[in-house]
C-alpha cells in the first residue's frame, strides 16, 4: 500500500526547501544587516517559489485539495500563530532589557536595520514552523 | 485503540472497488482515503455518510465509536 504525496504535501516540501535555501544562507552566513541582501532575499524566495510551485502544477495531475488537506493548513496557521506571538514577545523583552540597560548602543539606521532583521527573522522563523507543522501532520494521526 | 474506526478496507475490499475509486466517488483524495483506513484521520460527518453511501451500508456498519478509545 504505497502512500504517494498529494498535491499539497509535495507544495509544502517545496515551500520547506525554497525557505532553507534562501533564508538558511542569510541567517547564518550573513556577517552585516542590509537592506539590499533583505530585498534580495525577498525576490528570491518569490522567484524560487514560483518556479518550483510552477514545475508542482505541471508535474500533478490531481491537484485536488479537501476536508483533510484544510484541517491540517488550519493546525500549520495555529503553530505558525503561536510561535509569532511567542517570539514578539521575546523580542519585545528583549528590546525593554536592553533599552533598559543600555546596551543596544547603534545608530539610527543601524537600529532601523538591527530591527528589520530581527522582525524578518520571526517571520521565517514562523513560517517554517507552519510549513513543518503541516508536513508532521500528513505523517501522523490527526 | 482509536476513538473512532472504521472497516472501509475490508468493504471496500468486498467490491473491488481502489483507494482512488472510493477517493473519486467520496470527492477527497486518495491519501485522505489511506488516512481513514489507518484510523490516522476522523472524517467530517458527511464524508461519513458519502463513504457509507458509496460502499452501500448503513453508517454504523462502516464507522464504530468506541467511548473508552483514544482521540
Amino acid at each position: 500500500m504505497a502512500t504517494s504525496l498529494s498535491y499539497r504535501e509535495k507544495s509544502l516540501y517545496a515551500s520547506l526547501a525554497a525557505e532553507i535555501v534562501v533564508y538558511g544562507p542569510y541567517f547564518f552566513l550573513h556577517q552585516q544587516n542590509s537592506v539590499n541582501k533583505v530585498a534580495g532575499m525577498i525576490i528570491a524566495i518569490i522567484l524560487l517559489q514560483t518556479i518550483l510551485q510552477l514545475a508542482i502544477v505541471a508535474l500533478t495531475r490531481n491537484r485536488m485539495t479537501d476536508e483533510r488537506d484544510r484541517v491540517i493548513e488550519l493546525r500549520g496557521y495555529r503553530a505558525g500563530y503561536l510561535t509569532i506571538a511567542s517570539l514578539m514577545v521575546v523580542g519585545l523583552a528583549m528590546l525593554w532589557f536592553h533599552a533598559a540597560v543600555g546596551h543596544l548602543q547603534l545608530e539610527n539606521r543601524m537600529v532601523g536595520l538591527h530591527f528589520l532583521s530581527v522582525f524578518f527573522g520571526m517571520l521565517v522563523i514562523s513560517d517554517i514552523t507552519k510549513t513543518a507543522t503541516q508536513l508532521v501532520a500528513y505523517r501522523r494521526a490527526l | 485503540m482509536p476513538a473512532i474506526r472504521n472497516q472501509i478496507r475490508e468493504l471496500r475490499a468486498l467490491r473491488e472497488m481502489t483507494q482512488q475509486d472510493l477517493a473519486d466517488r467520496v470527492g477527497v483524495t486518495r491519501q485522505t482515503v489511506i488516512a481513514i483506513e489507518q484510523d490516522k484521520y476522523s472524517p467530517s460527518l458527511e464524508t461519513a455518510f458519502k463513504v457509507a453511501i458509496v460502499l452501500g451500508v448503513p453508517l454504523e456498519q462502516c464507522f464504530q465509536y468506541d467511548p473508552h478509545g483514544k482521540r
